[in-house]
C-alpha cells in the first residue's frame, strides 16, 4: 500500500515539482519531460544537474540547461556542448563524484570560460585552403605617396 | 541457292526506280549516267566515280576503323586498320585508298575483315605501351576505342616493346613518342595545312620515327591541331597535361574572340574552371582547326582578372569596394556633367550586347562620342555602307577565287584560319596570290609586288605589270588589312583598293553576286561596333576631351591620362587589369568571353554567340547588366531587363546582329567606290607594314593572351629556343 502512495506522490511531484503551472509548462516544452530528482549541483553558467537513481542507468543523471550562456539566449536553442568539462565527466558517468564535492584539479588547458560548439554558425572554424587559387585577381599597382 | 545480297539488290533497284519516277527526273538521269553503284554489306549505294571504299561506306553510315586516314589530309594508307573484304577479291583492301568499282560488294563485318583488323591491331599494340591509366589521351583515344571494338581479346605477345626518345617540339605540344603508331597524320598536317615542313619520318619498319630531324621547335601558328589529329597519346597538350579527364569535363559550344575570324570552339570546363579549348567543326569559318592563340590562351582567363569593383581613394590607390559604391559613383559622375562632356571607347573583345547598352546609355545622356579603338577611314562612304568594312567574299569565297591580292596585311598571324584557307586553295585550286606590303612568310609562295604605296597607285592606275594578271582573273579577290587602313592615309588607301577592286571586277566580267573588295579585321568586336554606329578611332575623344570617359574593355592604350583634362573621371569596365584599368578612377569588373552570352560578328559579318561556360569570377558581372544598373542609378533606365530584351534591341538597331550563324550580304560597292572618289587625300610614302610580322608577334595581342603564361612561354621559346622554357617532364 505504501508503495502505491509513493508512486502517487512521485506522480503528483512531477506536476508540482517545477514551480507552479508556469514552471511545469516551461519544463514540459523545453525538456519534453517532467521527471524530478535530487539537484546535485549548478555550474557557474546556471546549468542544473539532477540525479535520480530510481531511473535505469543512462537516464538517471540529467541536466536542465541554463537560459542564457556566454551572451547567447539558450532558452530554446540548447546544445549538448553547453555542459562544461568537469560536469561532463559526472553527467556521462565517467565518475560518481560530482565537481561540487570533488572539485577538479586545476589544469592550465581547462578553459576559464566554457565555449559552446560553434559548428554550423558563422563563427565556426574553417581550415585554410591547401588548393591553388583558380583565379588570380589583378593587383593594382602601388601608388607612391607624395 | 538463294543469295541474300542479290535479293536485296533487286529490291533496292526496284525501290530506287519508283523513287526516281515520282521524285525528280533530272537527278536520276545524272545519277544513271555518272554514278557507280556499289554495295556495302549488301546495301546498295550510288557514289561518284573515284570515291574511295571508305567514303562509300560512310555514305551508308558504316564507320570503318581507321588511324591514318583523315578527311582533310591526303591519303597515306599506312596504318592498314581500314582493311575490308571485297566480295570475290583475293585479298582484303585498304578502304581509305581504294577507289570503288561498279558492282563491288564491300563486306565490312565479314570473318575475313574482322580477322584482318585483329591482326593489324595486334601489330599496332605490339609496340604500344600500356600507358592508358596515365595517358592524357585516355577516354578519347582512337587506339583505345578501336582495340575494344575490333581488337582481339587475348594476347600472344611475349617480346619486349620498342621505346622511342621524346622530342621537345615547343612549349605547347608534349610528345611521348613511344606511344606513336606512325599514322603520319601530324606530318601530313604540317606539310599540307600548316605549310611548315618541320615534321617528318626517319627510319623504316620497326625503327620508323616521327620527328623534326634536328632538335627544333614545331613553329606554326596552327600547331595545336596536331594534338587533336593524333589518334593516340603521342602528341598531347603540354598546358593541359595531367589536369583533367575528358569524361569529367563539361563541354560548352562557344566562339573564339581573340581574332576576328570567330572560330567555333568547345570550352571544356571542370568545377568552374576552363580546362581546355577545342575546335568545333564549322565548314564556313574554321573547318576543324583553330589557331594556337585560341587554343592555349585560356590560362590568361585565370590571371590578372578584375574580380572586385575598385575605386581610387584619396591617395590615388585603387582599392576594392562594393558594387553599390561604384555604381553610385559612376552614376553621379555621369549626372554631374553635360552630355557633350561624356565619351566612351569600346575595345576589341566587347560583345554586341554591351556595345548597344553603352550606346543607348550615352545617347540617353545626350552624348554622341562613342568610339572604337580600331581606326577605320570615315572619309568617303566610311562605315555607312556595310560592304566597305566587311570581308565580303567570305572565308569560303577564297576556295572559289583564282586570284587573290593581299594589301598591307599578314593573314598568317592576323587571321591564321583565313590564311589556312588561302593555303588550301593555293594547294588544291591553283590560286594565285599576290601581295602589296611587307615581305612576310605566309607558308605559301606569292607574287610580292612591293611594299610602297606607289605600287598600289600603279595598280589602281593600271600601269603596273601585275594589272595584266589581274585583268585575266576570272574571280579576283582583293583583301586589305585593317592595319593598313589605320595609317594617316587610310582613306586614300581604301580609295586605291576600291579602285583596284572595281577595275578587277569590270575586267573579269564576273557575275553580280561576286564580291571583290574585302577588309580583314583583327579584333572581334569591330564589325559589330561599326554595325551599331560606333565611330571608329579615338580622334573624336582626343579632339574634344570629355570630363567623364567610359572605357569598355579598351586595352590598346589609345588614350592616356595625358590626352585628357586633369580632373577627368575615367571608368574602366572589363575583365582584365591590363592597360585600361590602371589609369581608371573606377573599375567595374566584367565577364570574359567564356563567362557570358555574347554576340560577336566576325570579319565576314557573321553573327555568332558565345555561351556561358563558367561563371564570372568574384563580383564580376555580365557587361550589359552592369551598364543597365548604371543607367538606372543615373536616372535614364535602359528599357531592357533580360538578355532576350537586349537582343530585341540589337535587332531593332541592326537585325543581322541576332541572325546567328548567318552572313548578311552587303552591297553597294559601286556607290562606295564613287563616294571614295571624293576623298581628297594623298598616299604617304611610308611602306605598308602590318604590325604582326613574325610568329613572335602573334602570341600576345590582347588582354587575355597578354595575361597568359603559356603565350609568354611561346614568345620566350620563339626568341630563345624551345630549351629555354623546357620543364622537366613528370612522365
Amino acid at each position: 500500500m505504501a508503495g502505491y502512495a509513493t508512486l502517487m506522490r512521485r506522480f503528483v511531484g512531477e506536476f508540482t515539482g517545477h514551480g507552479g503551472v508556469k514552471g511545469f509548462l516551461v519544463q514540459l516544452f523545453r525538456v519534453q519531460e517532467t521527471k524530478t530528482g535530487a539537484l546535485i549541483g549548478t555550474d557557474k553558467y546556471g546549468n542544473k544537474y539532477y540525479e535520480d537513481n530510481r531511473f535505469f542507468f543512462g537516464r538517471h543523471r540529467w541536466v536542465i540547461y541554463t537560459t542564457e550562456m556566454n551572451g547567447k539566449n539558450t532558452f530554446w536553442d540548447v546544445d549538448g556542448s553547453m555542459v562544461p568539462a568537469e560536469w561532463h565527466r559526472w553527467l556521462h558517468c565517467m565518475t560518481d563524484d560530482p565537481p561540487t564535492t570533488h572539485p577538479p584539479e586545476p589544469k592550465k588547458f581547462l578553459a576559464k570560460v566554457h565555449q559552446i560548439n560553434l559548428s554550423g554558425t558563422p563563427d565556426c572554424y574553417v581550415p585554410f585552403s591547401t588548393t591553388r587559387k583558380k583565379i588570380h585577381e589583378w593587383v593594382p599597382p602601388k601608388v607612391s605617396q607624395k | 541457292m538463294l543469295r541474300l545480297p542479290a535479293v536485296s539488290r533487286a529490291l533496292a533497284a526496284h525501290s530506287k526506280g519508283s523513287i526516281a519516277t515520282t521524285n525528280n527526273v533530272r537527278t536520276s538521269v545524272r545519277a544513271a549516267s555518272n554514278m557507280v553503284e556499289v554495295f556495302v554489306d549488301g546495301k546498295p549505294v550510288m557514289v561518284e566515280p573515284g570515291t574511295t571504299v571508305l567514303q562509300a561506306c560512310e555514305k551508308v553510315g558504316v564507320q570503318i576503323p581507321r588511324f591514318c586516314y583523315h578527311d582533310r589530309l591526303s591519303v597515306a594508307g599506312n596504318c592498314r586498320m581500314c582493311l575490308v573484304e571485297i566480295e570475290r577479291a583475293p585479298k582484303p583492301v585498304a578502304a581509305c585508298a581504294m577507289p570503288v568499282m561498279k558492282g563491288w560488294n564491300i563486306l565490312t563485318n565479314s570473318e575475313k575483315t574482322r580477322k584482318a583488323r585483329e591482326g593489324v591491331m595486334e601489330f599496332l599494340l605490339a609496340n604500344h605501351p600500356l600507358d592508358c591509366p596515365i595517358c592524357d589521351q585516355g577516354g578519347e583515344c582512337d587506339l583505345q576505342d578501336q582495340s575494344m571494338m575490333f581488337g582481339t581479346d587475348r594476347s600472344r605477345f611475349t617480346e619486349g616493346k620498342r621505346a622511342v626518345e621524346d622530342k621537345n617540339i615547343g612549349p605547347l605540344i608534349k610528345t611521348i613518342m613511344t606511344r606513336c603508331i606512325q599514322c603520319t597524320r601530324c606530318v601530313r598536317f604540317a606539310s599540307e595545312v600548316a605549310g611548315v615542313e618541320d615534321l617528318g619520318t626517319t627510319g623504316r619498319g620497326n625503327d620508323m620515327q616521327i620527328g623534326t630531324y634536328v632538335e627544333k621547335m614545331f613553329m606554326s601558328e596552327l600547331s595545336g591541331n596536331i594534338i587533336d589529329l593524333c589518334p593516340v597519346g603521342a602528341l598531347t597538350s603540354k598546358p593541359y597535361a595531367f589536369t583533367a579527364r575528358p569524361w569529367e569535363t563539361r563541354k560548352t559550344e562557344s566562339i573564339d574572340v581573340l581574332d576576328a575570324v570567330g572560330s567555333n570552339i568547345v570550352v571544356s570546363t571542370r568545377s568552374g574552371e576552363v580546362m581546355r579549348i577545342l575546335p568545333r567543326m564549322n565548314e564556313d569559318v574554321n573547318e576543324e582547326w583553330i589557331s594556337d592563340k585560341t587554343r592555349f590562351a585560356y590560362d590568361g582567363l585565370k590571371r590578372q582578372r578584375l574580380t572586385q569593383p575598385m575605386v581610387r581613394d584619396a591617395s590615388g590607390q585603387l582599392v576594392s569596394t562594393t558594387w553599390e559604391d561604384v555604381l553610385t559613383r559612376v552614376a553621379g559622375a555621369l549626372q554631374g556633367v553635360k552630355g557633350s562632356e561624356i565619351g566612351a571607347i569600346a575595345g576589341g573583345m566587347v560583345d554586341a550586347e554591351a556595345l548597344v547598352a553603352l550606346k543607348d546609355l550615352l545617347n540617353k545622356l545626350d552624348s554622341e562620342s562613342l568610339c572604337t579603338e580600331e581606326i577605320f577611314p570615315m572619309a568617303g562612304a566610311g562605315s555607312d555602307l556595310r560592304s566597305n568594312y566587311l570581308l565580303n567574299s567570305r572565308i569560303t569565297g577564297i576556295e572559289e577565287c583564282d586570284l587573290l591580292l593581299l594589301i598591307g596585311t599578314n593573314p598568317r598571324y592576323e587571321a591564321p584560319l583565313f590564311n589556312a584557307r588561302i593555303r588550301k586553295s593555293w594547294l588544291h585550286n591553283e590560286l594565285q596570290v599576290a601581295m602589296v606590303g611587307h615581305d612576310v612568310d605566309l607558308s605559301y609562295s606569292y607574287n610580292h609586288l612591293g611594299e610602297t604605296t606607289q605600287v598600289l597607285q600603279d595598280i589602281a592606275a593600271g600601269t603596273h605589270p601585275f594589272c595584266k594578271d589581274l585583268g585575266q582573273a576570272k574571280k579576283p579577290i582583293v583583301v586589305v588589312g585593317s592595319s593598313a587602313l589605320q595609317r594617316d592615309d587610310g582613306a586614300a588607301i581604301l580609295k586605291a583598293v576600291s579602285t583596284i577592286a572595281q577595275n578587277a571586277r569590270a575586267s573579269s566580267g564576273v557575275e553580280e553576286g561576286w564580291k571583290v573588295l574585302n577588309v580583314l579585321h583583327r579584333v572581334a568586336s569591330q564589325v559589330a561596333a561599326l554595325d551599331l554606329g560606333y565611330k571608329p578611332g579615338v580622334d573624336a575623344i582626343r579632339k574634344n576631351p570629355p570630363k567623364v570617359l567610359f572605357l569598355l574593355g579598351a586595352d590598346a592604350g589609345c588614350i592616356t591620362r595625358a590626352d585628357l583634362p586633369k580632373d577627368s573621371f575615367i571608368v574602366y569596365q572589363g575583365h582584365h587589369g591590363d592597360v585600361g584599368a590602371p589609369i581608371a578612377d573606377v573599375i567595374l569588373p566584367g565577364a570574359a568571353y567564356t563567362e557570358k552570352f555574347g554576340t560577336y560578328v566576325n570579319t565576314e559579318g557573321r553573327a555568332q554567340q558565345t555561351r556561358v561556360a563558367v561563371t564570372a569570377p568574384g563580383m564580376a558581372r555580365e557587361d550589359w547588366k552592369i551598364l543597365r544598373a548604371v543607367s538606372e542609378l543615373a536616372g535614364v533606365t535602359l528599357p531592357y531587363d533580360t538578355l532576350d530584351e537586349v537582343r530585341r534591341r540589337l535587332a531593332e538597331v541592326s537585325p543581322n546582329l541576332v541572325r546567328y550563324d548567318d552572313v548578311e550580304e552587303a552591297n553597294y560597292f559601286k556607290q562606295a567606290h564613287e563616294l571614295s572618289n571624293a576623298v581628297n587625300q594623298s598616299l604617304l610614302a611610308a611602306p605598308l607594314v602590318p604590325p604582326q610580322l613574325t610568329v613572335k608577334d602573334f602570341y600576345m595581342t590582347d588582354p587575355i593572351s597578354r595575361a597568359s603564361p603559356t603565350m609568354a612561354k611561346c614568345v620566350k621559346a620563339v626568341t630563345e629556343g624551345a630549351a629555354a622554357v623546357d620543364e622537366p617532364s613528370i612522365c
